[in-house]
Formats: C-alpha cells, structure tokens, sequence
C-alpha cells in the first residue's frame, strides 16, 4: 500500500520544511548520509553536497532555480560500489532519470540509496542565474519559487526558464523512491510527500508523518502544465527540425563549436571514461590534415566538430533526458540540448523507449530482436 | 594450422560434402574436395532461403576456431581453406587399393577456358551467339554457351558449354585477357571413322567434322569396309550407322568391341530405332545420336565425346579414406506420364524451378510472376508427394523434405508478396503433413497462422481454365467431395532420387545399393557402407534434410577419421617449417605498391606518373611499380624481386580477384620473410570498369581503391593470433547408444574419455527395445557396444554418478562428478557432449490409467517381447498416434512413434492375420524409407482413420465384467461416427527429453522450449551448442531413432574432436580485444556478445575475451561509444582514413 503524507509547512517556509524533512531523514539509523543541493557558503551558486551531520543541512536549497550541474554524475560515483551504507538523495526528476540510465549503464547502483524527488520549478541558465541572485541566493529561491507557483514563468525579473525547462514533461519526478509534490498542493499547510517504491515506502513509513491524500487540484494543475510544456517542446522541435535539416544546416548550426567537449563533460548520461574524441582516433596524422586541406582548398579548423555533435547524438541521444546542461556548458551559444532532445524523441521514439523512465526497461542497444526494422535492414 | 600426415577424398561439393571436408580439414588432414559440376555449393546454390528462418545462413558452417585456416565469407560464394584442395569440374577415374592407403586417380574436364587468365568481365557473352537452356534457373531463362555456372562465385570466372557451343571464336576475339583457347591441336590428328551405307551422310558429315571440328575423318560404307579399315588403320572414335545392308550396326558393334574393346563407338540412328540404340549402349556403345543431323547440334556433341575421350587422368593421390558425397537429384516430372500437366503448361513447375522463380538472381529477379506470361501471381498450389510414396514412380519412399520445403516456399512466397504490396493465396494440397523434425510442427503452425491453407486430399488433374485465365485443379477431399479450384502457378513438389552417377560411383567403389538406388549401409550406421574407409555424406545414402545431411557429413567424417586414424594418419605432422617474418612492428610504415596493369587493359589511357605522384605524396609510400599480369608466374615472380630489392614493409597489390590471392600471398610472405597480414590485393579491375562522371574515370576509381589500400596498410599490426590451451580429454555425458558411441568416436582417436552415466549400467533405451522393423536384433548392438566401451583402455566409465557443477570454456572444462556414495572429485576436459537421453512420454489421455488394457507402445514391445500379449487371443486392436502430441503444450513430432506403431502392427499381423488393427493417426510419420512398411501395413489390412485435433477418438471403459474397450470416433471417409470394440488400446505417447536444466545451465548452454537441447543452429550447426565446446546427441538433442541417434554421436563426436585435436588452438587473427584504459565497465559488450565470449574477471575491474569463442564479428565493438572494445584489424583510425580515402 502506497503512502501518502505531509510534510507540514509553517509560516511559508519551504525551505525550512525541507531542511526539517531532510535532517529526519537523515537521523534515521539506517542512512548514512544525504545528497542534498546546498548554498555554498560566500558564494550564491547552489550545489551537490553530501552531508552527514544533521546540523549542516542549514543551507539546504532544492527550489533554487540555480542547476549548475546534473547531480546524477555525482550520485553515481557515490554508488557505483557498495559504500557500507545507504544515502539518500534529494534530486531533480531529471537527475533521477539520469541517474537511472546510468544505473543501467553500470555505472551507479540503486542498492545503497533512496531517490527523493521534488516537483521541479525549473531552473536558469548559468549565467542568467548569477543575474538574478545577485548577492541573496535565499532570496532568490523563495522570490522564484513563489513566483513560479503563482504561474508566473516569464516574469523573473527580466531572465527566463532555461530553453530545457520551458519545454520539460517530466517535471514531476515519477522514477523516484519518495517523489515530494508541490503543484496542485497547498504549500501553506503542507508538502505532499508520495512514497513511490517499497524503498520509498519503508523510509517514509519511519518517518512517521501524517498521513495525507492527494488533492484534487494537483492533477488538474500537472495537466495544464504538460499541455503547456508540450505545446512549448512542439514549438522547439519544429524550429530546431527546419535549423538542422541539411547538412549545410547542421554545419552552420554547430558553425561556433570549438571542440572544447563542455557538453559532453557537462552531460549526465555520456558515461565513457575518455570520450573517443579525445583519444588518439581522432588525433590524426598530420598528413590527413594536409589531404583534407587539397582536396577541397581550405578546411575550418578545428576539424571534426559536426563528426562529434553526431556522434554523440549517436551514441547518447537514446539515453537523453533533456537535462539541458549541455547548452548551460557551451561557451559559445549553441543550442545543443534542442538538437539533442529532437533526435532524442525520435531515437526513443523507434525503440519504443523512454530515457529514465525504469530501470527495468533495458538501453535498446543492450536488445537484439530479430525482426526490428525490417523497413530498414530489408530483411 | 597443424597439418597431419592423413589424408581423404571427398567426393562432392554440396552441403554434406562441404561439412565433411571442413570437418576432416579442421582435425588436420589434408583433404582434396572433388566436385563434378564447376562449382561447390551443390542444390544449394539455387536455393536462397532455408526454414526455419526463411533465409540462409550457410556461413555458419565456417571454421570457428583456427579461422584464420579458411575462408571467412559468403560459403555459397565459395571456400578456401587451407588443409583443403578444391578441385571442380573433376570426377574419380580409379580407386585401388585398402582402407588406410587407397589410391586413386581423378579426372578434370578440360575448358577452353582459362581460369588463371579470365578476369570475369563478360565481354565475352556480349558476343556470344548461341542461346540455350540455364540449368542454374532450372531451365527458367536462358544463357550463352560461355557463361558463368553461378552468378555469385568467387571468383567467378566464365566458362565454355561444349556441349552446345559453335566454336564460332567471337568470345576467343573478345577476350581482353586472351583467356579462351577454341583451338585444340589434338584434334588434328584425333581419328573419327564415319560409318554408314548413305554416301551423303558420309559426305556432310566428313565436311562438318574437319573444316568446323577440325577433325580427322575416314569413312566406310559398309561393316565389313569399317571393320577392316579399324585393323589396319585403327581410329579413336565410330560414328557407326544402325541399319546398314548386309551387315547392320549392333554386328558392327559387335565384332567391333571383339577387336577393339576400348574402342569408342557412337551410334547413328532414326528415330524409329532409337530403341536399338538403346539396346546397342548397354552392349558398349558410347551414346547415340539422331538423324536427321543438325550440324549446330551434332559437332559440339562430337567435341564433347572428344573431351571426355583425351582428358587426360590426373595425377594418382593416395588417401586413407573416401567420403562419398554426391548428394541426390530430384524427380523429373516429364518422366512421368503427362504428371499435371508438367512441361505442357507453363504455369506448372517444380519446386526447384519455383525456388529460382523466387530469387533475386531468378528468371524474374525474385519478382512472383507467372512463366507464361509475366502477369503477377495471385494463387499458388503446391501439390505434394510428386515422384513420391508412388509405386507407379517407383518410389515406395518418402522423400522427406517437401512437405518443409513446401511450407517454406509458402511462407516466402507470402513474405514477399506482403512486401509488395499484394494479394496472394497458397494452398498445399497433401496426403500427409510430415512435419517431423523437432521444430517442424510450430513452422507448419506458423504458417497455418499466416495464412497457408493446407488442403488433404489427392489432386486428380491440373487443366487450363476454358477462359485462358488461369489454371483449374480438381481434386477430392478426403471425404469424398470433389472441388474444382483454381491457381495462376502450381507447384509441383518434386521427390528426391539417387544422384545422377551415383550408380557409376558405386559401382567403381563396389559399394552395394538399396532397392530404390541409394547407398546401402551397414545395420544402425548411416554412413559406413560394406567397405570400410568408404563411407556416405550428406544425402547420398537418401532422402534427407539439410540439418540431417550435415549431421551425417560430420558422422562420415568420423568414420573417415577412424580409419585415417586407424592407419596411422594422424600420428605424425606433416613437415611444415615454421616461418619466421621480420618483426617490423617498431618500424614506420614502408610501403610498396605494385599494380598490374592487366596488359595494359587496366591502366589504358591512365597518366602513370601523375598516380605515382599523387600516391607518392604520402609519406609511407615508398615504391610504385607497374607490373603486366601479377597472375602469372613470371609476373608474381617480378613482384617478389622487387620486394626482395627494396625490403618495404607493407606491400599494396593493386591487380583482380583479391581472393585468388590468399595462398598465393601466404607462401609470399614465407618467401620474403614478411608477414602476409601486413600484404593487401585490392581490386583495380573493377574500379576500371565502373563509369564516373570525372574526365578520366578509370585513373579516379584506380586511385581511390589503391589509396584505401594504402590507408588499411598504414594501420596494420600483426599482432600475434592468440591461442588457448586445450586439455585433449573429452566428457560424455549420459552411458546410452549415443553416449557410448561418441565415446568409443573419441576414444578410437587415442584420446580419454570420461563417461557418465547416473543409473547403473550403460545401454540406455536400448535395455527395453528388442528389434527394428526391419527385424534386426537389438540386444547384440547393445552388447557389443557395451563390451567395446568397457574394454576400451582411453575410456572411463563412471556409473551411478551425476554432474554436479560445472564451469570453463572451450579448450577447458571443469567438471564436478558426485559417485553414488557422494563422493566428490573434478575432472578437467576440453570439450562436452551432452547424450542424457529421454524416455516415453507419461500420459493420462484416453483413459490411460483406468484399465490395464489401455497402454502404451513401449509397454506393447514388453508385452510381445515376454509373451504377455498373445495375438492370436485379440480380436481388435486400436492403437492412437500423437498422444498429447504435435499440440501444445507438447507441439512437436516425436519422429519414431509412427514407425513404432507400423512395427508392431505388422508384428500383431503377422502373428494373427486376421486380427484387425485401426490406427488413429493425424499425419503418418513414415519418412523415407519408412514409407515401404506404411504401405505394407496397408497391403496387410490395417485400417487407417485419420483424426483431426477437434475431432479426437475418445476410449471408454466397459463397465461389464470384461471391461471391453469402447472406441469411438469420426470417419471421415464415411463422414459419419464409428464405434470400435477393443482388445487394447495403444498409445503413441512420443519422447520426452531428460535433460536437466541445471545440467545444461552449468555448460553455459540452452534448452528449447520443450527442454530439448538448443542447438546454435538447427541446420548449420545441428550437434553444436551456440557456445563452442559443448556438444549433444541422441534424443536430449531430439527425437530420434537409434541409427539416427548414432549418426549425431559420431558428428558430435567429430565435432569436438575438432577442438581436443591440438594442444593449443588459435582462434582467427580478426578477434576482439579491450582497451582497458578506456573501458568504463558498461557491460554493453558483454550482452551484445552472441557467442558469449565475454565476461567481467571475477575481480570485476575489467572485460575479459575469450579468444577461442569470439568470432570477431565486431558487434561488442558497435555498441562501445569510446572503443574501448575494438576488434583487431579495424581500429577505429584505420577504418577512418579508409572511409575518408572511399569519399575522396
């Protein structure tokens, strides 16, 4: 029997109620440690920190519109091998994704730790967000997340939703152990805090917190917000379709790409100890570099930019979750994530899959069926 | 690879043959392959798609370990390996000699053809003006009299049809590489002696056979002028006319043959005695011809007697064994009296013509339209059992592969039409579906599923349709009714027959046949014939399947091996010198590039010194040389010159036919002390032909291919192949027939064999059967076998024990065996096979339980056996075949209870002729020759009434004192029920497998989904498990009888002695390796492996290959993203830059 509580809220104070949430998850016997997003002290930005001491979860922020990094990397070297322990992790539904393809991957294990997940509001880009934080990242949480609530995406004060956010359908963090809902839900009184596994189950259950039912308004709440996002994700995708649909396109799409491999370092589910881009393969001979250059009169250097984006795509996108931080890491503007999501939909779309959806569902690379494609392999 | 001293000859290139060569070769005998026809591959050439997948997949059979030995690609393309010489368009002339030492010699047809210098580019059919029958497309189209025998050889070079060519020399003109030689001088002073009484037969024929044939002619007019003209002249061939005054053609012969005995003598007759012409051949005559004479005709019929006359034997071989394997031909229905229509209509064809119609490299490229008028087809049906069980063909047998090959056709046929869009109907019009095989059942219900309509009945004759649309069929059902149907093609499937020389073969081997023509074998063998060392392969001995023939290839192959072995042939290695190449390894790339020019066909209108520039640009090109004909002596000759000159590292061969040149190049690298891995042929030739669009086409396709080569080359390492050890002991498992029969395979070859056995004594199923059919005892097999096992010094038996784990890989095997006091030890081993056997399947349908009057054939053969039942004290007896049986959950044929039910029926008669017999039966299982005591059955009154699934018999029990037996049940030929009172009901319950999941788990191998063992590939790989090592036989492997199960113990055991032969095996150079550096521990590689040839170390830091099972298909190194998985000799790199050379 599923369970579903409430964490009580007191004067709107979200983050309290969270950090009073955590610090009881936290004095549980059998978990070690949490995972938590917490302001870093000096600085506005918000990130990953494990925490054992109760005491030290006072800097707790997972509402901060700050997403410096995707935090499933960061699980991931933290489970990738029994650690004598359990840890919870607070995360946002696409970290769980990510997280889940890479337990798939083999390169994180779900043993040793609870998935908390939080209705996501969304996130800014880097550096739109330094520009709305300025010096009081506090107050910069609770002026977003009171704002985004209210229904008010495109009013922060002059900065928008990261493209990824604008178009996200999986804000709700479905894959987690424990998903804690804010939408639909009256945060005066409350968080909704929905045990989603017997994991999720056995943890909440400690807690002991009154018991709660889902409100009425949540679902119609969530609707209107996956029509939204989805109208918005249709809209990306066909401009992003007429941008990249030739080669010439393509080229011109990635024209700014200078290899420096952000996205591919920033990107959660690109799990290769050293990407091949970086191996000698493509660390050619300098004779080729004279070839190319005769044969056409003149190459761009550096060579081999586009070869990366469609590698990667080719390898990574059926393992997508739209995270975005890709964009978040280029240097240079380019629109990666929106490339990366339109092939990712269609990829996912021919294996009848769905990056970070379960655990159960296996990479469609890992999958040999006979009979697939026939369309395409002419058998 | 090692080769040893043995050594044996295998006659035939089909599939048997090809299995059974591969088999010996890879056990390292040398082998010499002979095929009759100029190609391998046998019936399988024509045929593209084989149940169950509905596609091909021959390549299976190919080497798995010790690749690098063989070729590796398309096997119908052709075969190279190294321990095997491949001699096409040859026959055996003679055999002498003793099992252990034959010697034989060979004849190789000449063609005026030369295969060293054709390049294969056609240009001689171009202008080829003779058009005849292609007898690749069964006659469905047409093709010159130079031509290629298959489209898809390698190489494939042309060839000159004697038999019908003009010897115009248009093609000889033609040829750009002055390959064909018309010409022959022999003929200037080869005799011909034209006798006939009519001076103007003397007369044209004299003209026709010197100035066209350039022959020499004489003459007679008369049997006297001929026989004295013989005496003092003498001659080399008659041409001798029949009826003549005076003395006629056959006392020609006659006296003829008294003086000359060898004297080729050709008859010349009207058609009014072609009789006598007949009758002449059997007293000598070489063959006849029919006046009126065509000259088109008649001369290249001489030439052809003439070329069979002076091909010169070849060079006598000495071989330890014979391998016979000529496989079968097919019933002809023009043979036949007037068989539906067949040869009339074109729209009625065999199956064979059908499977050409069906391909891609068919008379209509694969497109499913009629013969008659290339109108698409809508409505095709297959009529069954042609030239089969039909006494009035003489063929009492059954053929056993068209019912299979029918519903194949079916379903191909239904695939392709899907694909296109269309409609198409299919109907199989049958007796009985012999759907006997273990899968068989589940294909035939697949294909009732999609939509192959299986109609039983008898089809009385196939007419046109009075509206010239289509053809009609009448037919009557099995209850009677007559309907009339229609069809736009019928097929007409075609039984098999002994292949054509089978007799003459035999005959010169002085090996007996059976009734209907097949080779006769020895009781409960397959192969071995009366002549030990002489053995049958593949369908020789008769009507069988793909997957039977490959069984019986490698079980003759055995037998080979065992008299091989038995004389001594595998003692010794033959002396191959061990060759050492220079370590160049450290060096930087030299490389030297040689292109041949074809004389000048090639590189005609090419700027040399612009290409040698252009290549000369990168920097590891060192040397470009032009050579006139790399393919020649002398020009390979030049080649090895210039290596020896300039020492390069890498050598480039820019010539045709790359594959011609794999021995060639091995023996090079011997010669010049470099590594053949680090020399490449590329094929220029082609590229020259290709039209592009550039200003000079040939020199930018020229380039392009020589620039890949030089990109691979640049790259290339010859790392050293990796081996593995292999422990020479083998492991059987299971002490039945099979059991004990792969043990005594292994042990004969002087290696130890551990048998276990889990019950107390060896012999299995065979405890409680007592005779065959055909009456042979049982009980002195069982003996004999046994004692041999017992005795037997390298085997050691291990009763009342069992298997309790088991883990390693080929090569090496540990095995836990637990005694029957639960003593534990661990044996080690290098290879596997699986022979646990099964038993009659328990039931409880029809009452089965209730009365002791219902029971089952294996209690039936007890009974009569020990005299419990008395058949003349029965007045009825019932017996019920397919007892939960070919339905799920139990959907498969258990082959044997068909034969056993005909056995003890006939036994029951025999005893008490007037005992009535009614057998329930769904389709009558009775395969090959089988169908014989079917019929005899029938002749000695058993009643036969089919059931249907919905339509069961049911069996009650009397309730009165004597418990009589109720029967009752349909009659379809009454249509109405029938009531039958019993004596006993018998039930044909089949056979259950007893093969132990965690048994088959612990070798890393699967069950089927009725616990059978999973071969890797029913046809291809029959015996074997998917992973290499671990081999089954007998009825864990599928119902089976004991020949048949004998047959797959002596192929398993054939098969592993393949890997326990050596004490290292190699796996290819082509294998896949692991970057560990970069490998993130995804395991992807390892689900992706289909041959489980990867794991995680037990440390779990790092993959580990197995070299040995990985076939180096590269499918680890598709799913890695950072190539941390990679497969030797296509490094990411290399591939790369030869990419971007294809695109330049």
């Amino acid at each position: 029997m599923a369970i579903t509580a409430t964490i009580n809220v007191k004067d709107q104070d979200l983050l309290g109620s969270l950090q009073t949430f955590c610090t009881a998850i936290l004095t549980q016997e059998d978990i070690r440690a949490i995972l938590v997003p917490q302001r870093q002290p000096m600085k506005s930005m918000v990130m990953p920190t494990l925490v054992t001491a109760p005491e030290q979860l006072d800097g707790i922020d997972p509402l901060s519109p700050a997403f410096p990094m995707n935090g499933a990397k960061v699980l991931a070297k933290l489970t990738r091998k029994p650690s004598g322990g359990k840890i919870a992790a607070l995360l946002r539904p696409c970290e769980i994704r990510a997280f889940i393809e890479l337990v798939k991957l083999k390169q994180a294990r779900t043993e040793d730790v609870v998935l908390i997940g939080i209705d996501c509001l969304g996130a800014l880009r880097n550096t739109d967000y330094f520009r709305f934080a300025g010096n009081d990242a506090a107050a910069a949480t609770q002026r977003f997340y009171e704002g985004m609530l209210a229904g008010k995406e495109t009013a922060l004060d002059g900065v928008e939703l990261a493209s990824a956010c604008k178009s996200c359908e999986h804000s709700i963090p479905d894959a987690a152990d424990i998903a804690l809902g804010l939408r639909g839900v009256d945060i005066g009184t409350g968080i909704l805090a929905q045990a989603q596994s017997p994991a999720g189950e056995a943890l909440l259950a400690q807690l002991n917190l009154p018991a709660a039912e889902v409100p009425k308004a949540r679902e119609d709440a969530l609707a209107r917000l996956l029509e939204a996002r989805t109208a918005s994700r249709d809209q990306m995708f066909a401009e992003t379709a007429a941008a990249t649909d030739s080669v010439e396109k393509l080229s011109n799409y990635m024209a700014n790409c200078v290899n420096c491999y952000n996205c591919r370092v920033a990107c959660p589910v690109c799990y290769c100890k050293e990407c091949v881009f970086v191996t000698d393969v493509f660390n050619h001979d300098p004779a080729q570099y004279l070839r190319w250059a005769q044969r056409k009169g003149a190459i761009k250097m550096p060579t081999d930019t586009v070869f990366y984006h469609l590698t990667r795509l080719t390898h990574m996108s059926t393992a997508c979750v739209g995270c975005g931080q890709c964009s978040n890491a280029c240097p240079n503007d380019i629109p990666v994530m929106e490339l990366f999501r339109l092939v990712g939909q269609r990829t996912q779309e021919a294996f009848a899959y769905e990056a970070g959806k379960s655990v159960d569902e296996s990479p469609p690379m890992s999958v040999f069926k006979e009979d697939e494609f026939q369309e395409v392999v002419g058998l | 690879m090692q080769t040893k001293i043995g050594k044996a000859l295998v006659i035939g290139g089909g599939i048997g043959g090809i299995r059974s060569a591969l088999d010996l070769a890879e056990f390292g005998y040398g082998v010499t392959l002979i095929e009759r026809t100029p190609h391998i591959g046998g019936i399988l050439s024509q045929l593209d798609y084989q149940f169950p997948t509905n596609r091909c997949g021959m390549c299976k059979m190919l080497p798995l370990v010790e690749r690098d030995a063989s070729s590796q690609f398309c096997l119908r393309k052709g075969l190279f390996h190294e321990n095997i010489d491949i001699r096409l368009s040859t026959e055996l002339a003679s055999v002498e000699g003793e099992p252990g030492q034959f010697k034989v010699t060979l004849r190789q047809e000449k063609n005026p053809v030369n295969p060293e210098l054709c390049i294969g580019c056609g240009k001689c059919v171009e202008v080829c003006p003779v058009d005849t029958a292609d007898a690749f497309n069964a006659g469905l189209s047409t093709r010159k009299a130079i031509y290629l025998p298959v489209p898809h050889n390698i190489p494939n070079t042309y060839r000159i049809d004697t038999g019908v060519c003009t010897q115009c020399g248009a093609c000889q003109d033609a040829c750009p590489t002055g390959a064909i030689q018309l010409l022959d001088e022999g003929r200037i002073t080869f005799n011909i002696l034209v006798v006939d009484d009519e001076l103007i037969v003397r007369d044209s024929l004299k003209e026709w056979l010197e100035v066209e044939g350039g022959f020499q002619v004489s003459m007679a007019e008369s049997g006297p002028e001929a026989l004295e003209h013989i005496k003092t002249h003498g001659c080399q061939l008659m041409l001798l006319d029949i009826k003549m005054p005076g003395m006629d053609g056959v006392e020609v012969l006659q006296k003829a043959k008294e003086l000359f005995p060898d004297l080729p003598v050709v008859m010349m007759t009207a058609y009014a005695t072609v009789e006598t012409a007949v009758e002449a051949m059997k007293i000598g005559a070489l063959d006849y011809l029919i006046k009126p004479f065509d000259p088109d005709a008649l001369i290249p019929k001489v030439i052809q007697i003439y070329q069979n006359l002076s091909t010169p034997v070849g060079p006598e071989l000495e071989v330890g064994a014979i391998v016979m394997s000529g496989g079968t031909s097919y019933y002809n229905p023009a043979e036949g009296k007037d068989t539906y229509g067949y040869g009339s209509l074109p729209d009625v064809v065999t199956s064979i013509e059908f499977e050409r119609l069906l391909s891609g490299t068919g008379p209509s490229g694969g497109k499913l339209v009629r013969p008659s008028d290339g109108r698409p087809i809508t409505r095709i049906a297959w009529l069954q059992c042609i030239g089969s069980r039909d006494t009035q063909s003489d063929a009492d047998f059954c053929s056993t592969i068209c019912c299979m090959y029918a519903i194949k056709e079916a379903m191909v046929a239904r695939e392709r039409a899907a694909r296109d869009g269309a409609q198409l109907d299919t109907s199989i019009y049958y007796m009985d579906m012999r759907t006997f095989g273990k899968s068989f059942q589940r294909y035939r219900d697949r294909s009732e599923a999609s939509g192959v309509a299986f109609k039983r009945g008898r089809v009385h004759s196939v007419v046109p349709d009075p509206s010239g649309e289509d053809l009609q069929l009448r037919w009557v059902a099995t209850d009677g009714t007559v309907a009339t149907d229609h069809a736009d093609l019928v097929v007409l499937s075609v039984g098999q027959r002994p292949a054509e020389g089978a007799q003459a073969l035999t005959d010169m081997l002085g090996i007996e046949r059976n009734p209907w023509g097949f080779v006769q074998t020895e009781a409960f063998s397959l192969t071995r014939t009366a002549r030990t060392g002489i053995v049958a392969s593949g369908a020789f001995a008769g009507l069988k399947d793909i997957s039977e023939s490959v069984i019986q290839a490698s079980a003759a192959a055995l037998a080979a091996s065992q008299t091989i072995h038995g004389a001594g042939g595998s003692i010794g290695l033959k002396d191959c010198p061990k060759t050492i190449y220079d370590d160049v390894a450290r060096q930087l790339p030299r490389i030297l590039v040689a292109i041949c020019t074809c004389n000048n066909a090639v590189t005609k209108g090419l700027d040399q010194a612009a290409l040698v520039h252009r290549l000369q640009n990168d920097p590891a090109v060192k040397q470009v040389h032009f050579l006139d004909h790399t393919c020649t002596a002398e020009g390979w000759q030049q080649l090895e010159d210039l290596i020896k000159k300039h020492r390069p590292n890498r050598v480039l061969i820019g010539a045709c036919l790359p594959y011609v040149y794999t021995r060639k190049l091995k023996q090079l690298g011997r010669d010049v002390a470099l590594d053949p891995r680090l020399m490449e042929v590329v094929d220029i030739r082609s590229a020259s032909l290709q039209p592009e669009a550039s200003d000079n086409p040939t020199a930018a396709g020229i380039e392009r291919i020589l620039t890949m080569g030089i990109a691979r080359l640049r790259h290339a390492s010859p790392n050293p192949v990796p081996t593995v050890p292999v422990f020479q002991r083998a492991l059987v498992v299971g002490g039945g027939i099979a059991g004990m029969t792969a043990a005594l395979s292994i042990a004969d070859h002087g290696f130890e064999v551990d048998l276990i056995e889990q019950s107390d004594q060896l012999g299995g199923n065979l405890h409680w059967l007592h005779h065959l059919i055909d009456g042979q005892e049982i009980e002195p097999l069982l003996t004999e076998t046994r004692d041999r096992v017992n005795h037997h010094p390298q085997i050691d038996v291990h009763l009342t024990t069992r298997i309790v784990a088991a883990f390693g890989q080929a090569g090496t095997f540990y095995s836990t065996i637990e005694d029957g006091d639960g003593q534990a030890r661990q044996l080690t081993h290098g290879a596997a096979i699986l022979a646990t056997g099964g038993s009659e399947a328990a039931t409880t349908a029809y009452g089965f339980g209730n009365s002791d009057r219902i029971i089952t054939q294996k209690m039936l053969e007890a009974q009569l056996h020990d005299g419990a039942i008395d058949p003349k004290a029965l007045k009825t007896v019932v017996m019920i075949q397919c007892v939960d049986s070919r339905e799920e959950p139990r959907n498969y044929c258990s082959r044997v209870c068909c034969p056993t039910t005909l056995k003890h029926a006939l036994a029951l008669k025999n005893a008490n002729p007037d005992l009535r017999i009614v057998v329930f039966y769904r389709d009558m299982m009775a395969t090959g020759f089988m169908e014989t005591y079917f019929t005899q059955a029938r002749k000695a009154g058993v009643t036969f009434i089919p059931y249907t699934l919905d339509g069961k018999p049911e069996v009650a029990v009397g309730a009165t004192g004597d418990q009589r037996l109720m029967v009752t049940a349909h009659e379809p030929f009454l249509d109405r029920p029938v009531e039958i009172s019993a004596d006993r009901v018998v039930l044909a319950t089949g056979i259950v497998p007893s093969l132990p999941q965690d048994l088959v788990q612990a070798y890393g191998v699967d069950q089927d989904e009725d616990a059978f063992f999973q071969e890797a590939e029913s046809k291809w790989r029959p015996v074997d498990a998917l992973k290499e090592g671990v081999f089954a036989c007998g009825i864990c492997h599928s119902p089976r009888n004991i020949g048949e199960s004998i047959a797959t113990a002596e192929a398993a055991a054939e098969r592993a002695l393949r890997i326990i032969a050596s004490e290292r095996v190699a796996s290819g150079s082509i294998i896949a390796g692991v970057h560990e550096s970069l490998c993130a521990l995804c395991e992807r590689c390892i689900e992706a492996c289909p041959y489980d040839a990867r794991m995680l170390d037990p440390d779990g830091e790092r993959i580990v290959v197995n070299p040995v099972m990985c076939q180096g298909c590269g499918a680890c190194a598709a799913v890695c993203p950072n190539d941390a998985a990679y497969v030797e000799g296509f490094d990411a790199d290399q591939v790369m830059e030869v990419i971007d050379a294809a695109l330049n």
